[in-house]
C-alpha cells in the first residue's frame, strides 16, 4: 500500500485546473494556484522544511499575488530570458507574464479572446519558448518580450491546451481540445490532425513519445497514441487533473487521474487498468509533480480544492504488485473462477442442444419444437442498408438504418454503438412482443458531417426462443449522409467557391458516390459533373460541378459545409495544397456588420471603463473623508459620508452590469470573427490555409478591413 | 500706428504674461468669435498659469495609498517594493540614520512621496498627514488639482471659457491644431479627466494611432484615473513610435505605482540606453534604490548625474547626507560648502552646515551656522533647527541649555516628537519619573514608527515595576528597529523576570 509522504494543509481554497509549480528562484519549487478574491498564492516551504512522514504542517509560508480580477488559467515555466521559471496568469481579458522573484512584470497583454488555458514551452520550429494562451476560438503564443509569435483560430472555445511530440520528429506540436469536441493538432500554425470525441475535451496531457491523455466533460478519460486511440473509460465524476508519473516506479509512467469527487488513480498507458486508488476529502483541483522536498526525487503532488496537498513517491520496483493494498493472487483467483463459471454454463447449454439433436435425429422426422433451443438455420444472413428519410411535416429528416433478416428469423433487439450519435453513445431498440418481425428500422440522426462507424448487434431467433443468436455487423455512415439529390429546379445559391485540380472527373465522380448516400450512383456526363444536393438539415442547395480541365465549383451558402466538402474531397484525393477562390456575399456582410459592432462596443467599453474608474476614485475620497470625519467625532458629517458612499456603491454597481453586458456581447463578436476566419481558412488547404489566417490576423491587427475581405476572397493579400 | 492684437498677445504670451495675453485674447475673440488662433492662443495662456509638472509634482493620495490593490505581491521579497520601508540591502540602521516620520530614513532633498510611508491603518494614514505638515491630496484625482483648477476659475466672472461638456469632442478631435491646447486645457484648467480621456481617444483614432503624443496624453488620462494597466500600454506603445525621456519617466511612474520598483528601474536603465547621460532618468533610477533603502546604489547613482551636470542641487544634497550619516561629516561639509557656492540660501542648509561643523569640531563655526540658520528660519522649519541645537548642546555636556532648546523646539512646533523624547531622556536622568513618562508616551503617539521613546518608555517602565507596559513598549520598539540589539536584551531580561513571577 502507498501512502503518501507529506500533507500539507495550505488553507488555502484552490480552484480546479489553476494549479501549476515553478521554480521561481531557479531551484526551489513552489506550488502556486489560483485562489478565492482574484487573487494567486506561491507557496514556498522552504524558508522552513517540510516535515515528513504524515505529519500535517501547519505554515504561514504562502504569499497572495494581487490579479484584482477573476484567475482563469496559471501556468509557470521557462520564458527564456533567464535560469528562474516565470508566472503566467491568464484573465478573461489579460494575459501577466510575472517574475515571482523580483517582484517584476515580465509582460502584461491585452487578450481581448480571453484566456481559458494556458501553457508554456517549445513549439515547434519557433526558436525561443512561447507562453500559449488558448481563448474563445483562438490560440496565440507569447515571447520572453511579449511579441506573439504565433496566432492561430480554431473551430469553438479552446479549453484543453498541451504540447507534445505527436509525429515523433524531435518538435513539439500543440494539441488543442475545444468545446466542438475535437482534438486538433497543430504543427507550427498549420493543422496536421483532428481527432474528433464526443463532449467537451477539458484536459490534455502528454504521456510519452506520441501518446497522450485527455479527459471529457462527460466524465470520460482515454489515451491516445497519435491518432489511434488505446482505450478509454467511463465515469459519472469528471476528471479535473491529468498528469503522467512512474508511480510503481517500473521506469513507464502511469496516467494519473484527479476526479471531482476528490479520487486519484493511477493507470496503465496502455491497457487502463488501474494500478493505484487514493481518495481526497474533496474535489480534486490538480496535479502536478516537483521535487517539492529537495532530496532530489521528484514527487507526485496532488491539491484539493480545500487545500490539502499530497505527495508522493514511485514504489520501490518490488513492491509493485502491491499498490493497491490488496492480495492480487486472491483477485487473481476470483477472476479465475468467474471465468470457468462462465465457461461451464456455456458447456451446460451446448450439451442439451446436442441432445436435443440427436433425439430429434433418432424419433426421425418428429416435428420437435426447434425453436425453443434457439436454433436458426444455418444460412441466416443479416442485411443492412441505409438510406435517407428526407422527412415530412412531422417527421425530421433522418437516416433511416433497416436491418433484416435473410429468412423468417425474427429480430429481438438492435444495440447500435456509435459515437458521437446518440446520447451515451449506445442506442437499444427491441421491439414489442407482438410487434416482432423480420425486419427493423432504426432512425439515426448525425449531428454533424462526419464519418462514423456503425458498431451494430442484432439478437437474432425465433420467435419464441428464449436464447438468441447475436450477429455483429459494422457499418460505416458515410460523411455526408444528409444529403439528398435535389428535387427538382435548383435554386441556385449566391455564394460559392472556385479551384482547379488535376484530377479526372471520374475521380471526384467516385468520391461523391463513396461520401453520399444515394440511391442509385451519379455519373458524369460528357466528361463534366453537375450534381446538386439538398442538405436537410438547413433544406439548402449544395451544387458541385466539375469541368473536364479540372476547375470545380462548389456553390452554397453555408460556409462551414463548402469548408468540409473540400476537406473531405482534397483527403481523398491526397491533395496536400489547395487555393481556392471564394464568394460568400451574405457571410461578408455579417462580418462587415459584426466588425462595425466590434468598434462600437470597444469605444462604449472605453467610455465605461473610464466612468468606472473615476467613480472608483470618489468612493476612495469619500471613505478617506467618513473615516476623518470618524476620527474626529464628527458623526453627523460621517453619516452624510457613508450615505454618499452608498449611493455611490450602487450606481457602481449597475454601472458593473453594463459593461458586465458589454464585455459578453464584444466577446461575443469577437468569436464569431475568429469562427469565420476558420471557416474561410476551411476552405484552402495545406499552406495555403496557414497563410490566409496569418495575413487575415495582420489585417485586423492593423484595422484594415478591406483587406481582411479581399484576403478571406482570393486566400492571399 | 498700435500693434496688432494678436501680435502682441503672442509676445506676452512668450514673455509669460498669461493674463495680459488671455485678455486680448478674450477681446479679439468678442470681435470674431471664431477666430482659430485666438481661441488656441488663450487656451494656452489659461492652461500655462495653472500648469505643473505632472512627473514631478505628483503624491499619491491617502485613499491611494490606503486602498492600494494595483501592487502585485502582498508579501513581496525583500528589496523588491516600495511598500515596506527599512526592508533594503546595506540600508543604515535607525539607529545611525534617522526615519522621518514615517519611518523613511531622512533624505537629503525632501520632494513629493520621500515623507510618504504605506501607513497600516486608516487612523495612521490621517493622523500623519494631519501632522507631519504636508499636504496630502486624499486621492490623487482630486486633492491639489481640483483646488488649482477652482482657484483660476475665479478670475472669469462671466464663466468659463470652455463649457466643456457641450463641446463635440469628435469634431475637435479631427482637427490637430485646436485638439492639442485644448486637451491640455481640459486636462489641466478644467481637471476634467473624463472627457480629457475621450477627447485624447478620438484624436489619436484619427491620426490613425500614430501620434506618440497623443498616446502620452491618454497614458496620463489613465494614470490620473487610476487605471496603471491601461496607462503603461498606451506608454509602451507611443515608446515604439518615438522615444522621450518624458515618457519614460512616466512608465516609470506607473511601475512604481503599481509596486514594481526593479521593473521601474529597468525601464530607466532602457532610457538611458537611447538617452545616454540623461540626468532626469538617472536622478529616477536613485530615487527608487533611496526609496528601497538601498543607499549605496542610490549614492552610486546621484555621482553618476554629477559627473554628467555637476550642479545638480537633488544629488548634492543626498550625497552629503549620506557621508553625513555615514560618519564622515568632513566630506559632507565639502557637499553642503558647494551648494552654498552655487546660491543655495535657506534654514536646511545652514542647519546641516552646522551639525557639519560641530561634528568635525569646528565648534566655532558651528555656533554662527545655526545662528544663520535660525534667522532665515520660518514657522515650519525653526522646530528642527532649536532641536538641532538642543542635540549640540546635549553634545556638549550643557543640559540646561539643551532643555530649553527642546522646550523652544515644541513651542515652534508641539507635534515635534523628538524633542518630546529627548525631553523625557533628560527628565529621566532628573529623576522625574512621571514628567518622563508623559513625555515618552506622547513621543509615541505622535511618531508610532520611531524606535526611541518606545524603547525609552519600555526602559523606564522596567525600572519602576512596570513589567507589562515595558513589556508592550520594547515590542513595538523591535517592530519599528527589528535589530535594535538594546531592545533584545531588554526583552531577555523581561523574559527573565516575568517567568520569575
Amino acid at each position: 500500500m502507498l501512502v503518501p509522504i507529506f500533507t500539507l494543509k495550505l488553507g488555502q481554497k484552490i480552484h480546479s485546473r489553476r494549479v501549476t509549480i515553478g521554480k521561481y528562484d531557479g531551484q526551489r519549487p513552489c506550488l502556486t494556484a489560483a485562489t478565492t478574491a482574484g487573487k494567486v498564492f506561491v507557496h514556498n516551504p522552504h524558508s522552513q522544511a517540510v516535515e515528513g512522514g504524515r505529519v500535517t504542517t501547519v505554515n504561514t509560508d504562502i504569499s497572495l499575488l494581487n490579479i484584482n480580477q477573476q484567475v482563469s488559467a496559471v501556468c509557470a515555466g521557462q520564458l527564456g530570458g533567464s535560469e528562474n521559471d516565470v508566472l503566467v496568469v491568464g484573465t478573461p481579458t489579460t494575459l501577466l507574464a510575472y517574475n515571482v522573484q523580483d517582484n517584476t512584470d515580465v509582460f502584461y497583454k491585452d487578450v481581448p479572446d480571453g484566456v481559458n488555458v494556458l501553457t508554456v514551452g517549445q513549439l515547434g520550429t519557433t526558436s525561443s519558448p512561447l507562453a500559449i494562451a488558448g481563448g474563445n476560438c483562438s490560440l496565440q503564443g507569447f515571447d520572453y518580450e511579449g511579441n506573439d509569435q504565433f496566432w492561430t483560430v480554431t473551430g469553438d472555445n479552446v479549453c484543453s491546451l498541451a504540447l507534445c511530440d505527436f509525429t515523433g520528429d524531435g518538435q513539439n506540436e500543440l494539441l488543442v481540445g475545444s468545446e466542438d469536441f475535437d482534438i486538433r493538432v497543430f504543427k507550427d500554425d498549420e493543422m496536421i490532425n483532428e481527432m474528433t470525441e464526443t463532449e467537451a475535451i477539458t484536459c490534455i496531457c502528454p504521456l510519452y513519445c506520441n501518446r497522450f491523455a485527455y479527459a471529457l466533460s462527460n466524465g470520460t478519460v482515454g489515451v491516445y497514441e497519435k491518432s489511434n486511440r488505446l482505450w478509454r473509460i467511463k465515469s459519472k465524476n469528471q476528471a479535473i487533473a491529468l498528469c503522467s508519473y512512474d508511480l510503481n516506479g517500473d521506469g513507464v509512467p502511469e496516467l494519473i487521474t484527479g476526479w471531482s469527487s476528490g479520487k486519484i488513480d493511477a493507470r496503465n498507458d496502455k491497457t487502463g487498468e488501474v494500478i493505484f486508488k487514493d481518495n481526497m476529502a474533496a474535489s480534486v483541483a490538480g496535479i502536478v509533480k516537483g521535487d517539492y522536498r529537495l532530496d532530489g526525487k521528484e514527487e507526485l503532488i496532488c491539491c484539493s480544492v480545500d487545500g490539502e496537498v499530497r505527495g508522493y513517491l514511485p514504489s520501490s520496483p518490488q513492491a509493485s504488485d502491491n499498490l493497491m493494498g490488496v492480495d492480487i493472487a486472491q483477485e487473481m483467483l476470483r477472476d479465475l473462477s468467474q471465468k470457468r463459471q462462465n465457461l461451464l454454463l456455456e458447456l451446460k447449454n451446448y450439451e442439451e442442444n446436442m441432445k436435443v439433436s440427436q433425439s430429434m435425429q433418432s424419433s426421425g422426422g418428429v416435428d420437435v419444437d426447434q425453436s425453443k433451443l434457439g436454433i436458426i438455420p444455418a444460412n441466416t444472413q443479416l442485411q443492412t442498408s441505409l438510406h435517407v428519410n428526407p422527412g415530412s411535416e412531422h417527421v425530421l429528416p433522418s437516416v433511416e438504418l433497416s436491418i433484416a433478416t435473410s429468412n423468417e428469423m425474427i429480430i429481438r433487439a438492435v444495440m447500435i454503438f456509435a459515437e458521437g450519435i446518440f446520447d451515451g453513445e449506445c442506442h437499444v431498440v427491441h421491439p414489442l412482443q407482438t410487434s416482432l418481425s423480420n425486419s427493423l428500422q432504426v432512425s439515426i440522426f448525425p449531428p454533424r458531417d462526419y464519418p462514423v462507424d456503425l458498431h451494430i448487434k442484432a439478437f437474432v431467433g425465433t420467435k419464441t426462443s428464449s436464447q438468441f443468436h447475436v450477429f455483429e455487423i459494422t457499418r460505416q455512415l458515410p460523411r455526408f449522409a444528409l444529403y439528398t439529390l435535389y428535387p427538382g429546379e435548383v435554386l441556385e445559391p449566391s455564394s460559392s467557391v472556385e479551384f482547379h485540380i488535376n484530377e479526372r472527373v471520374n475521380r471526384v465522380v467516385l468520391w461523391i458516390n463513396q461520401n453520399f448516400l444515394l440511391l442509385e450512383e451519379i455519373e458524369a456526363v460528357n466528361g463534366q459533373l453537375d450534381v446538386a444536393f439538398q442538405s436537410l438539415r438547413t433544406h439548402t442547395p449544395l451544387v458541385i460541378r466539375m469541368q473536364q480541365n479540372g476547375n470545380v465549383t462548389l456553390k452554397t451558402d453555408d460556409m462551414d459545409l463548402a469548408g468540409e466538402v473540400i476537406q473531405a474531397m482534397t483527403t481523398f484525393l491526397k491533395i496536400e495544397e489547395l487555393q481556392t477562390t471564394a464568394d460568400f456575399p451574405i457571410q461578408m456582410d455579417d462580418l462587415n456588420n459584426i466588425l462595425v459592432k466590434v468598434d462600437e462596443l470597444h469605444s462604449a467599453g472605453q467610455k465605461l471603463t473610464a466612468e468606472m474608474a473615476d467613480h472608483s476614485n470618489l468612493i476612495r475620497s469619500l471613505v478617506v473623508r467618513a473615516e476623518d470625519a470618524r476620527l474626529m467625532g464628527d458623526m453627523k458629517n460621517m453619516r452624510r459620508g457613508y450615505m454618499e458612499l452608498y449611493d455611490l456603491n450602487r450606481d457602481l454597481v449597475n454601472g458593473y452590469k453594463i459593461r458586465c453586458n458589454n464585455h459578453t456581447e464584444l466577446l461575443n463578436c469577437l468569436k464569431m470573427v475568429n469562427q469565420i476566419i476558420q471557416r474561410a481558412g476551411n476552405l484552402r488547404v495545406g499552406k495555403h490555409k496557414s497563410s490566409m489566417i496569418s495575413s487575415c490576423r495582420q489585417a485586423i491587427k492593423s484595422s484594415n478591413m478591406s483587406s481582411l475581405f479581399k484576403i478571406i476572397k482570393a486566400g492571399v493579400q | 500706428m498700435t500693434m496688432d492684437p494678436l501680435f502682441l498677445a503672442l509676445s506676452l504670451f512668450r514673455r509669460r504674461k498669461f493674463e495680459e495675453c488671455s485678455e486680448i485674447c478674450t477681446q479679439l475673440l468678442k470681435k470674431n468669435p471664431y477666430d482659430q488662433a485666438a481661441w488656441c492662443l488663450k487656451t494656452r495662456a489659461l492652461t500655462e498659469q495653472v500648469y505643473v509638472d505632472e512627473i514631478e509634482v505628483d503624491e499619491e493620495g491617502i485613499a491611494e495609498v490606503l486602498m492600494d490593490d494595483n501592487s502585485m505581491a502582498q508579501l513581496p521579497r525583500p528589496g523588491t517594493s516600495l511598500k515596506k520601508p527599512g526592508t533594503g540591502i546595506g540600508a543604515p540602521t535607525p539607529g545611525v540614520r534617522p526615519m522621518s516620520q514615517s519611518g523613511r530614513p531622512l533624505s537629503g532633498f525632501v520632494r513629493p512621496g520621500t515623507q510618504s510611508a504605506r501607513p497600516g491603518t486608516m487612523e495612521q494614514a490621517l493622523r500623519s498627514s494631519r501632522t507631519a505638515g504636508t499636504a496630502r491630496p486624499v486621492t490623487s484625482a482630486s486633492g491639489r488639482f481640483v483646488r488649482l483648477g477652482t482657484a483660476s476659475m475665479l478670475s472669469q466672472p462671466d464663466g468659463p471659457f470652455i463649457n466643456v461638456p457641450k463641446l463635440n469632442l469628435v469634431k475637435y478631435a479631427q482637427r490637430q491644431n485646436l485638439a492639442k491646447s485644448l486637451f491640455e486645457y481640459i486636462f489641466h484648467q478644467e481637471n476634467d479627466v473624463r472627457n480629457a480621456l475621450e477627447l485624447a481617444a478620438r484624436a489619436t483614432e484619427a491620426c490613425n494611432f500614430k501620434d506618440w503624443w497623443w498616446k502620452v496624453q491618454l497614458a496620463k488620462c489613465y494614470y490620473r484615473l487610476g487605471m496603471f494597466r491601461d496607462s503603461e500600454k498606451q506608454l509602451k506603445s507611443s515608446l515604439r513610435d518615438q522615444e522621450m525621456v518624458d515618457t519614460y519617466l512616466y512608465l516609470a511612474k506607473v511601475y512604481v505605482r503599481l509596486d514594481q520598483p526593479l521593473t521601474a528601474i529597468e525601464i530607466l536603465k532602457k532610457g538611458i540606453e537611447k538617452f545616454t547621460g540623461e540626468t532626469a532618468l538617472l536622478t529616477g533610477i536613485a530615487r527608487i534604490h533611496e526609496a528601497l533603502n538601498n543607499m549605496s546604489d542610490a549614492v552610486q547613482v546621484y555621482k553618476d548625474v554629477l559627473h554628467y551636470d555637476n550642479t545638480h542641487v537633488e544629488s548634492i544634497a543626498c550625497i552629503a547626507t549620506q557621508h553625513f550619516y555615514t560618519d564622515q561629516p568632513e566630506v559632507a561639509l565639502r557637499y553642503f560648502r558647494r551648494l552654498l557656492q552655487m546660491g543655495v540660501y535657506n534654514t536646511e542648509l545652514f542647519n546641516n552646515l552646522g551639525l557639519c561643523c560641530f561634528y568635525a569640531q569646528q565648534y566655532d563655526m558651528a555656533l554662527n551656522c545655526f545662528e544663520r540658520a535660525l534667522s532665515l528660519s520660518t514657522d515650519e522649519n525653526m522646530a528642527d533647527v532649536w532641536y538641532n541645537i538642543g542635540q549640540v548642546a546635549l553634545r556638549i555636556g550643557d543640559l540646561a541649555l539643551s532643555y530649553q532648546c527642546f522646550r523652544l523646539a515644541l513651542a515652534a512646533d508641539n507635534n515635534h516628537a523628538e524633542s518630546y523624547n529627548n525631553l523625557g531622556v533628560l527628565e529621566f536622568r532628573k529623576g522625574n519619573i512621571d514628567q518622563a513618562r508623559v513625555f515618552f508616551q506622547t513621543a509615541q503617539n505622535l511618531a508610532a514608527l520611531m524606535y526611541e521613546p518606545n524603547f525609552n518608555y519600555a526602559l523606564l517602565s522596567q525600572k519602576v515595576g512596570d513589567l507589562q507596559s515595558s513589556f508592550s513598549a520594547v515590542n513595538k520598539s523591535l517592530e519599528a528597529f527589528p535589530e535594535h540589539w538594546d531592545s533584545k536584551d531588554l526583552l531577555r531580561q523581561l523574559r527573565v523576570e516575568l517567568a520569575a513571577l
